[in-house]
């Protein structure tokens, strides 16, 4: 896919996704998400997971992503287990999971070892379902528990890696559009709300708030590019963390814009936040992953430069 | 080596380590770190005379200064690779990407053909004679005049009077790309004009400032009735705002990319005695997270240039990442070695704590990071004029 198709892709997404009375599933699977997902899964991932964070509406699509990643058929009936929060590891028994777990047929989950990783796919009796409210209700998170001991099916290792980093691609695309719509809505109201008999967005001290959110989101857009043009599992670590860095960047910066509005539920700003909140810790916040690329680094006394010019 | 074709950018990052592998006893410095400022100026002197005669420091520049053509991106290569390597600082070094251009680009054909194979020869330095006492982040303050000998379109000679503060080791210098007021005060920049101007010029005189590391690199320039044939007028008179703001695109993407090779040498230079706990963990990879950011951004910049787009306020951004990212790592390399920076009094810790209390600057040079805030807001976030 070029620039121009890729444009062209997320304004349709964002368009279908912003004005849809229907399930963000639905409207997901009118656009041939799947079939975008099989052909180009980078660009697809991009778009749609960027297009449900700068809308704040949530699917499970994330479900699918996983899937491909565990060689499974992504499909409506099939979700996949999450980690714990703030957990990367293979989830085994007890973990997460979408909205989508409510009405599949069958759940994928992936164990470990000492020795072996494996992947089970279990039929939705045999699992305890549990739902989770938090700070953000409508992003669907569930609590699962597996009662089944069906014997998982050998996988190489390196395959959860890839699908963490899958995950942690999708995660930072849908934090990085809630930080630009955090972004648009300070700046909006930093251009229209009166004060002093100005708008505040003529006060130096409103500006560079607004200024340091822009770095926030233009440097974590940098680490996508190249999580999409070198994947592997360090650079979706390194996108996921600065995801996680710029959305208490740009929180911070933009609730202190918004003022009292920010502070009410009449003002959209709420549901962003809210959203980037809880998307933090799904396959680790900034520090869980900072202390994991820590120690990696400090293990080989290397500092490893990843992308060259 | 030379070669027929100017080779790509990968081909060149291979050969050019691999070179500079196999001549490593000859580039390294030889004093014990961090040395005298003279031994650090004599060192990449030395480097660059080396690189000079081996072709490399060649690659990147235009034929017509004696370079062998191919992307401006190779001599960006050649310098992070020295950055990465401790052979020479990459803020004196990456000087030549602010200077040499300006000379290519604004002065007469054959100045530039004759002076810039000395600088990249390393057999002569030049400096840059920007901020003033009265003109710091306001740049189009400035108030060093320079008046024509006679008609301004006609005048042989200028004659330059006032004072440059901050000028990057100008007591090194043979030359000087000097920004000078031609204009009445309130012209602003548009009546500033910019000279190419000789150090040893009878009415200059270098004064050494010594920084807050202890280091004399910056100083004071005063000119005094300065001479100045106007055959080294850089561009046109009271052009010389263009003349500036010329050297961004340089300063935002090679300058940048070969301090980023630096500061991820730093990191691991700091975290190579560091014990492994989780505590050291946190801090190499908060910094890591930082320095990664920086690196992503400063690529998609560079090939932009690359690609023919005119880099402007969006650099803006590049800046506070890099200032961001300086202090950070400086940041962590104080965690990771406690004490050493604070009370250490051997040669290793001297180096560091000079390096640490300099990286304080990287929000202040350059424009400061208020500057660039400024900056952001107006043109990339539009939000209008401010009060």
């Amino acid at each position: 896919m070029d620039a121009a198709e890729r444009e062209l892709l997320a304004a349709t997404v964002h368009a279908a996704l912003a004005d849809a009375d229907g399930r963000a599933d639905d409207v997901l699977a009118d656009l041939g998400w799947l079939d975008i997902l099989a052909a180009e899964p980078d660009d697809a991932i991009a778009v749609v997971f960027g297009a449900l964070g700068r809308t704040g509406r949530s699917a499970s699509a994330l479900d699918d992503v996983l899937a491909a990643a565990l060689g499974r058929a992504p499909s409506a009936g099939l979700a996949v287990v999450l980690p714990a929060y703030e957990h990367s590891d293979p989830p085994a028994r007890r973990g997460l999971a979408t909205a989508r777990v409510e009405d599949a047929t069958e759940l994928c989950v992936v164990t470990r070892d000492a020795t072996t990783t494996g992947v089970t796919v279990v039929a939705m009796p045999a699992v305890s379902v549990t739902p989770i409210h938090g700070i953000d209700p409508e992003l669907g998170l569930h609590r699962v528990e597996i009662d089944a001991d069906a014997p998982p099916e050998k996988i190489a290792a390196d395959r959860w890696d890839d699908a963490v980093a899958q995950g942690r691609r999708a995660l930072a695309h849908q934090i990085a559009g809630a930080c630009h719509a955090m972004l648009d809505l300070a700046r909006t109201h930093a251009v229209e709300r009166v004060q002093f008999g100005r708008p505040i967005a003529r006060f130096q001290a409103m500006r560079h708030r607004l200024a340091e959110a822009l770095v926030a989101v233009d440097a974590l857009e940098a680490t996508l590019a190249v999580a999409a043009d070198e994947p592997n599992p360090m650079t979706a670590a390194l996108a996921k963390a600065t995801a996680g860095r710029t959305a208490r960047t740009v929180a911070r910066q933009c609730q202190q814009v918004l003022a009292g509005i920010g502070f009410t539920t009449d003002h959209p700003f709420h549901r962003f936040y809210k959203r980037t909140v809880a998307l933090e810790g799904l396959f680790g916040s900034a520090e869980t992953i900072e202390l994991d690329l820590g120690r990696e680094l400090l293990a080989v006394r290397h500092v490893p430069t990843l992308i060259e010019l | 080596m030379k070669r027929a074709d100017a080779p790509t950018i990968a081909e060149f990052r291979a050969e050019i380590r691999a070179w500079l592998d196999a001549h490593d006893d000859e580039l390294a410095p030889r004093y014990a770190p961090p040395g005298t400022l003279d031994d650090r100026v004599a060192q990449m002197q030395r480097v660059k005379s080396i690189l000079f005669d081996a072709h490399w420091m060649r690659y990147g520049w235009p034929e017509r200064v004696g370079g062998l053509g191919g992307s401006p991106m190779l001599r960006t290569e050649l310098g992070a690779s020295l950055a990465a390597r401790d052979y020479v600082d990459p803020g004196s070094f990456s000087l030549i990407e602010v200077l040499a251009p300006t000379l290519i680009d604004y002065a007469r054909p054959e100045l530039a053909a004759e002076v810039v194979p000395r600088l990249l020869a390393g057999t002569e330095m030049w400096c840059q004679g920007f901020s003033e006492p009265g003109s710091g982040s306001d740049l189009g303050s400035l108030a060093c005049r320079a008046e024509p000998d006679g008609d301004a379109q006609s005048a042989s000679s200028w004659i330059i009077n006032g004072q440059k503060v901050w000028t990057s080791l100008a007591q090194y210098s043979d030359r000087c790309v000097l920004l000078t007021r031609t204009g009445p005060a309130e012209s602003r920049h548009r009546g500033i004009t910019a000279f190419f101007v000789d150090m040893d010029t009878p009415g200059i005189t270098v004064a050494p400032i010594e920084m807050i590391n202890g280091e004399r690199e910056f100083t004071e320039v005063f000119f005094d009735d300065v001479v100045v044939p106007a055959d080294r007028i850089l561009g046109e008179v009271d052009g010389g705002w263009a003349v500036a703001m010329s050297i961004l695109p340089y300063e935002r993407s090679s300058c940048f990319w070969q301090r980023i090779a630096y500061l991820y040498r730093r990191l691991e230079r700091a975290m190579a005695s560091a014990e492994c706990n989780d505590r050291n963990a946190a801090i190499v990879g908060g910094a890591f997270v930082q320095l990664h950011a920086l690196r992503a951004r400063s690529r998609a910049t560079q090939h932009r240039l690359a690609t023919g787009a005119t880099l402007g306020a969006e650099t803006s951004i590049d800046k506070v990442l890099v200032a961001t990212a300086e202090h950070a790592t400086y940041d962590a390399v104080r965690q990771l070695r406690p004490g050493v920076i604070e009370l250490g009094d051997d040669l290793d810790a001297t180096a560091w704590r000079a390096e640490y209390v300099y990286s304080r600057a990287a929000t202040i040079y350059g424009g400061t990071a208020e500057v660039q805030r400024n900056i952001i807001a107006r043109r990339l976030l539009e939000l209008g004029d401010e009060d």
